[in-house]
């Protein structure tokens, strides 16, 4: 893992992809008109990874994550998931997509179906899976986020670390590979954010391969295999969580880290 | 709607007196020119149907009973014309300015709508001889007594209706009788002046003046017709020759024969004093219900239709106006453009007479009213849609497409049902909006509810009554339909 810590600075090894990466980014940049929100990025995520971006608001860390499944066009340079190539015009990005589970800040789960709905709707819809098949399988998922009596309930009748953990249920129905985490917790009463942390942190611990950009510094310390810092659309920092946040090197993080800390 | 059988009897330049030597002289000629086609023989028309263009509502011309059947003077001329000479006709109550553009688009034959002949529509068609010869009379209140003749009008008021000959001979003597004219537009309103006293007396045409008084509408005459125009069955210029000779020889053959005269008394002779129908509310209520009945089916029929086409456009529209491409958005804008941005009436004027000629066939009333009504009510529903669509969070379909659910699958498991839910109230009022407007296709002839009524009141002169059970029949219907769309909205968005 301590190779992956370090990853190649830009320019290094830009030629090949490391066959171990399960997510590779090359030279990313994304503009929103003539505003550059991400002004290159390089980042190689192995498998098994957990990966945490912190940074301050309006570093991009949202916007880099909403690449690596496309829910961002990109505007220039590459990003491979699981070897392939989102840039690539021809690409299945519904079939990349079912390998990337993504949860969001504000959940989004889809308030005229049941829980249970929400979690087998892609399964039934992509013939994944048959009904009853997606039936037991979003029973199991609700089980393992602790929901299970829930599974008839609206999501307009839970509390907001409920609706959060049905919401990584439903990302994770599709079996991915890679998790996405867009400030899971941010939208969320202080005495929540434990219960979705747990669940992220039981993923984290059968070896998922996550980017999760947090705000949880104690949970970033905790749980992850390497910390990125970012700032104004670059990488600034990265290392193992003691580096980054015992030993940081540059003046922005450790203003950062003073502030939230 | 109520001016246009009047309108049309205004001649250009308006002076009475060069009106009627005009006349005369088109009568003149009217008849010689016909009278040059009798000899082509009418065996020619025998067996055929022809399509005959006429006026919604002009008692006693063309209106209808209270039984719903249109009948009056030119109707029952026309139908004994057709029974003499051995064809059949179809009569397309179609409004005057209707029927005459109908007739140049070539959906009718021929137009008979008590059209006085003139040099100007000498030009566009080929007039019959005239079967009518109409003028101005005079009328007072039933019960007056001091007014004898014009001499008797000094210093009093008289009303006539604008732009009609009634004014214009109003005004020619105005000056020399000493009274001042007030124009009215409406038939109905100027009798009701005259009956309560606030004008002296009104000046309108013989025939319906005449068939007003028949009809006991409180009036009665007590002067003289003065002479004025004739009226003519029309036909397209050159065209239909062997239709208009019959008509010729069959009007000669009910003048011989006194089926004529008995035609005109039936409407015109003043009434004997028989005891006239039950005219308590109730009565008319009872009487008018079987046509209003079937006006409110048309307008529910039309108006059901329509909502469904409207509703396929609208989404698909609606869907275009939310997509990425620039041409599928630049298509639903320029639909919602051009049929929110011009009035329905011009719409329905449209599909009714200008496709035809662009198409060289007719089009059926109802196949132009669907259209018009669902193309118009289709770019509101577009724009609904796309409020709609555009009011979901962005973030539902981004969970959808993260799940790599497609776009479509996206839209219609994730976003419409959401987007349907807040579209409901926008469109159960955009239906009770297009039920509404569907009262407007009365202007191409299309017997929805408001039309029937028209009929009525045009023939009985009980107006507010009929107006006020026709508003009532809307409001049922509508609080019918809202009630059954909430009861819809409840079930399906819970």
């Amino acid at each position: 893992m301590s190779e992956q810590a370090h990853p190649a600075r830009p320019g290094e090894n830009s030629g090949s992809t490391d066959p171990g990466s399960k997510i590779s980014v090359r030279g990313l940049k994304k503009s929103f008109g003539t505003n550059e929100v991400l002004k290159g990025i390089d980042v190689e995520v192995a498998d098994g990874e957990v990966v945490c971006v912190i940074g301050p608001s309006g570093s991009g860390k949202s916007t880099f994550l909403r690449c690596l499944n496309k829910l961002e066009d990109i505007t220039a340079g590459s990003v491979l998931v699981g070897g392939i190539d989102l840039t690539e015009p021809k690409v299945d990005l519904n079939k990349v997509r079912q390998q990337i589970g993504m949860v969001f800040q504000h959940f989004n789960l889809f308030p005229h179906m049941t829980v249970l709905e929400n979690i087998t709707l892609a399964p039934v819809e992509l013939k994944k899976q048959t009904k009853e098949q997606a039936r037991q399988s979003g029973m199991d998922l609700l089980k393992r986020v602790g929901l299970e009596e829930k599974a008839d309930a609206r999501p307009a009748s839970l509390s907001g670390g409920q609706k959060q953990r049905v919401a990584i249920a439903r990302a994770l129905a599709m079996n991915p590979g890679i998790m996405l985490f867009d400030e899971a917790t941010s939208a969320l009463d202080p005495e929540m954010v434990g219960e979705v942390l747990q669940v992220i942190r039981d993923l984290a611990a059968v070896g998922m391969t996550m980017v999760v950009v947090t705000h949880e510094m104690g949970f970033a310390r905790e749980v992850a295999d390497r910390v990125i810092f970012m700032a104004d659309g670059v990488i600034c920092e990265q290392g193992s969580p003691e580096e980054i946040f015992s030993h940081a090197q540059q003046s922005r993080l450790q203003d950062f880290l003073a502030k939230v800390l | 709607m109520q001016r246009l059988p009047i309108a049309r009897r205004t001649r250009p330049g308006g002076l009475a007196v060069a009106g009627a030597l005009l006349t005369v002289l088109a009568m003149f000629f009217g008849v010689s020119g016909a009278s040059a086609q009798v000899p082509s023989a009418p065996s020619n028309v025998e067996g055929k149907t022809f399509t005959i263009g006429t006026d919604t509502t002009f008692a006693p011309f063309e209106f209808r009973d209270s039984s719903g059947e249109l009948v009056g003077i030119d109707m029952d001329i026309i139908r004994a014309v057709a029974k003499s000479q051995g064809f059949t006709v179809q009569i397309k109550s179609l409004g005057f300015a209707a029927a005459l553009q109908a007739l140049s688009s070539k959906q009718v034959d021929g137009v008979i709508a008590a059209m006085s002949i003139t040099d100007e529509r000498k030009k566009v068609y080929d007039f019959s001889d005239p079967y009518f010869d109409s003028g101005v009379q005079m009328a007072v209140a039933k019960d007056n007594t001091d007014i004898k003749g014009y001499a008797d009008l000094k210093g009093k008021t008289v009303t006539a209706k604008t732009g009609s000959e009634g004014e214009s001979f109003a005004q020619s003597i105005a000056g020399r009788y000493g009274f001042t004219v007030k124009p009215l537009d409406q038939s109905a309103t100027m009798y009701e002046l005259v009956k309560s006293g606030n004008a002296a007396a009104v000046f309108d045409d013989y025939p319906v003046l005449a068939y007003g008084v028949s009809q006991n509408n409180g009036l009665k005459t007590v002067t003289k017709k003065e002479a004025g125009g004739s009226y003519g069955f029309a036909v397209n210029k050159g065209q239909n020759a062997e239709l208009m000779a019959a008509f010729n020889t069959g009007l000669a053959e009910l003048k011989d024969n006194g089926q004529y005269q008995a035609i005109l008394d039936k409407y015109l002779k003043s009434p004997q004093d028989t005891v006239s129908a039950d005219s308590s509310f109730w009565a008319l209520l009872v009487s008018s219900m079987p046509a209003l009945l079937k006006g409110l089916q048309n307008t529910v029929v039309v108006t059901l239709i329509s909502f469904a086409f409207a509703m396929l456009l609208g989404l698909f529209f609606g869907f275009l106006k939310v997509s990425h491409n620039i041409v599928s958005r630049g298509v639903a804008t320029t639909f919602v453009n051009i049929f929110r941005g011009t009035p329905l009436l011009v719409q329905a004027f449209f599909f009714y007479f200008g496709l035809p000629q662009i198409i060289g066939q007719p089009v059926n009333i109802w196949v132009a009213g669907v259209l018009t009504l669902s193309l118009n009510s289709a770019a509101y529903v577009t724009e609904i849609v796309r409020g709609g669509i555009q009011s979901v969070d962005p973030g539902q379909l981004e969970a959808s497409r993260s799940l790599g659910l497609g776009y479509g699958t996206s839209m219609r498991r994730v976003v419409v049902p959401q987007a349907f839910k807040i579209m409901t109230p926008a469109l159960i009022n955009q239906l009770v909006i297009l039920l509404k407007d569907s009262s407007l296709l009365l202007a191409i002839g299309f017997a929805e509810l408001l039309y029937q009524g028209q009929q009525i009141y045009s023939n009985n002169f009980r107006i507010s009554e009929t107006l006020l059970i026709v508003a009532a029949m809307y409001f049922i219907v509508i609080m019918i339909l809202t009630k059954l769309s909430n009861i819809v909205d409840k079930r399906f968005n819970k």
